[in-house]
């Protein structure tokens, strides 16, 4: 029996702190809303600590290296996500805790699964298919259906689905393994014109394909945000790579060039952008909801009116696109802020995991889902304060979605895999002296 | 339950909730300020369960064994000495302790060439156009003796004493 790593015991006593905090929550915005203690408390409780107790569990067995915050961080996050979607809507709270249960079972069935990072490297195609056919789902008649005029949902039986959320995990992957194997040759030239080596372009050929697929596939389904997710996860990946700033130039044209195409031709993208520049104008439409946002964000204030306590379910949307507004009015500003530095504080763990990764596929891949992590909170904190056009895309871990949830929570074991991962850096002789078998098999 | 002690409780949460992220950037800081050993190369000299215990710590022994690589073909690698420590990597990633940076069929990190209680050993790590022993494609980690040839990639390397 090998000795609990420290790493675990901080992991034990964070959890242990967000339990309490998410109890504290939940009770005060049940007095501030109903006046009294809410009726379900002690098995909600329960039912937190246990998923996390569990979880916590399949780390010390399955990854007992891995990075100590990532976990509580999530859970934190997904715990003030709970409370304020309970505020909200019952009904949507009880779907929540379902998805949250099923989100704790993915996060341990994916660091059993994938035991290393190289596994899942040589299925790169397979992700690669599996991605974009996830793209694809919501195309086809029958199962696919249009909510809000983005057609990125299937509905079989009761039951509706996002398949985008995890077929940006899958695309990640992808990208990953097929730029950590042409690196070299997409930071230099090797093909001369006239005085100068240019990219030889059939090398990024494979990317560029699944790219262009998938933002045709977003555009079809008028799902912006999530176009401009992986435009960013794409440009960001292709950067990490090659280490030349060029591309990030090149990015920025390509997306310039992009959002004028859009803004000519899709009206749903129009509207958005109405909304943006002149909500005032457009107070009663495309505006509505983003300046009942900002009376929110207003009426919060420095401390906020107490969970529970403001007109929030007026908003739009508040429990998904707006949720950061709800947080933003009943725990103000420092209450808000305090949200933002836990996504930071992820990102961050995130990137210190790529950074001590040594193999470049799983450098790739941790920097691939921390910026996943950091480019979907920006689109969306960034919507709703204006800095940038609103789009539909959920918080990660806080706004209500089970398709989101459980994704971002497989996103998180892998997070956690790769750390594992660098941490062990006796993991391939490890496997020689104790299991060689198992090794030559996989080899 | 009365506005102000409402107001105090949240008061308190939103310390705590700050609390928590002291918590988490204390346990980042400490771990930045002290790392862990720096990841060891070496299984042999692992302080980790997982490591072989043949020898004790502090007392190296001269390794048993082979002691170096020597380029043979092609041009580019030949005659170029490559010293054996407890571990090599082999791979065209700049890292590599065997970097075989002219050869494209040389994947990124190739292979490894190690050191156990028993002999030199190498590895094939998942290249894509594999490593050879004497011709043969090497499949599971394979012994190495005095005077066998390893290729990797296009270039082909002699273990000599």
């Amino acid at each position: 029996m090998t000795p609990l790593p420290a790493r675990r015991r901080t992991e034990l006593g964070l959890i242990i702190l967000v339990v309490l905090l998410t109890g504290g929550l939940y009770a005060l915005a049940g007095f501030g809303k109903a006046g009294n203690l809410p009726a379900n408390i002690g098995p909600l409780l329960g039912a937190l600590f246990a998923l996390l107790i569990v979880a916590h569990i399949a780390m010390r067995k399955l990854a007992p290296l891995a990075d100590p915050v990532l976990l509580p961080l999530a859970g934190l996050l997904n715990g003030i996500g709970y409370v304020f979607i309970a505020r909200l809507s019952p009904h949507e709270a009880r779907l929540q805790a379902i998805w949250t249960t099923l989100g704790i079972a993915v996060f341990v069935a994916t660091l059993i699964i994938v035991r290393r990072a190289r596994d899942i490297e040589r299925l790169r195609y397979l992700f690669a298919a599996v991605g974009i056919g996830l793209l694809l789902l919501p195309l086809v008649p029958g199962i696919g259906e249009n909510i809000n005029g983005a057609r990125l949902w299937i509905h079989v039986g009761a039951l509706n689905f996002q398949p985008g959320e995890v077929a940006k995990l899958a695309l990640a992957i992808f990208f990953a393994s097929v730029l950590a194997e042409r690196a070299d040759l997409l930071s230099r030239g090797t093909r001369r014109i006239g005085r100068f080596l240019v990219l030889d372009p059939r090398y990024l050929a494979p990317i560029v394909t699944a790219w262009a697929l998938s933002l045709v596939i977003f555009l079809a389904e008028n799902d912006l945000g999530s176009s401009f997710l992986f435009f960013a996860l794409f440009i960001g990946m292709l950067w990490v790579a090659t280490g030349r700033t060029l591309y990030l130039g090149f990015g920025a044209v390509l997306f310039g060039g992009g959002s004028l195409f859009a803004l000519k031709t899709i009206g749903h993208a129009r509207t958005r952008v109405q909304g943006w520049l002149d909500p005032w104008i457009h107070a009663q439409t495309s505006g509505y909801q983003i300046i009942q946002g900002w009376f929110a964000i207003a009426n919060g204030g420095l401390f906020g009116l107490g969970p529970g306590q403001s007109g929030a379910a007026s908003i739009p949307e508040a429990s998904t696109d707006m949720i950061f507004v709800v947080i933003a009015e009943e725990l103000g500003l420092v209450g808000a802020t305090a949200v933002l530095i836990g996504f930071l504080l992820m990102v961050g763990s995130g990137l210190r995991i790529a950074v001590r990764c040594e193999r470049p596929f799983e450098k790739l891949l941790a920097a691939g889902l921390s910026l996943i992590l950091g480019v979907q909170t920006f689109v969306i904190v960034a919507g709703v304060t204006r800095l940038i056009p609103l789009t539909g895309i959920t918080l990660p871990f806080v706004s209500y979605g089970g398709s989101s949830l459980v994704s971002n929570y497989i996103l998180l074991a892998l997070l956690l895999r790769l750390s594992h991962g660098a941490e062990s850096p006796t993991e391939i002789g490890a496997l020689v002296a104790s299991d060689g078998q198992r090794l030559v098999g996989t080899l | 339950m009365p506005d102000p002690v409402q107001a105090l409780i949240k008061y308190v949460l939103l310390a705590l909730l700050y609390l928590f992220m002291l918590r988490v950037i204390r346990a980042v800081w400490v771990e930045t300020r002290q790392p862990q050993a720096a990841p060891s190369i070496s299984p042999a000299s692992s302080p980790t369960p997982y490591g072989s215990n043949h020898q004790a710590p502090g007392t190296p022994k001269p390794p048993p064994g082979p002691e170096k690589l020597v380029g043979v073909s092609p041009a580019e690698v030949k005659n170029r000495e490559f010293p054996l420590g407890a571990e090599l990597t082999v791979g065209r990633a700049p890292g590599c302790a065997i970097f075989l940076e002219d050869d494209t069929f040389v994947s990124q990190l190739h292979a490894r060439v190690f050191r156990r209680d028993d002999g030199l050993f190498v590895e094939d790590l998942g290249s894509t156009n594999g490593t050879f022993l004497n011709g043969v494609k090497v499949t599971a980690p394979v012994k190495l003796s005095k005077g066998d040839k390893v290729q990797f990639g296009k270039s082909t390397l002699e273990v000599r004493k």
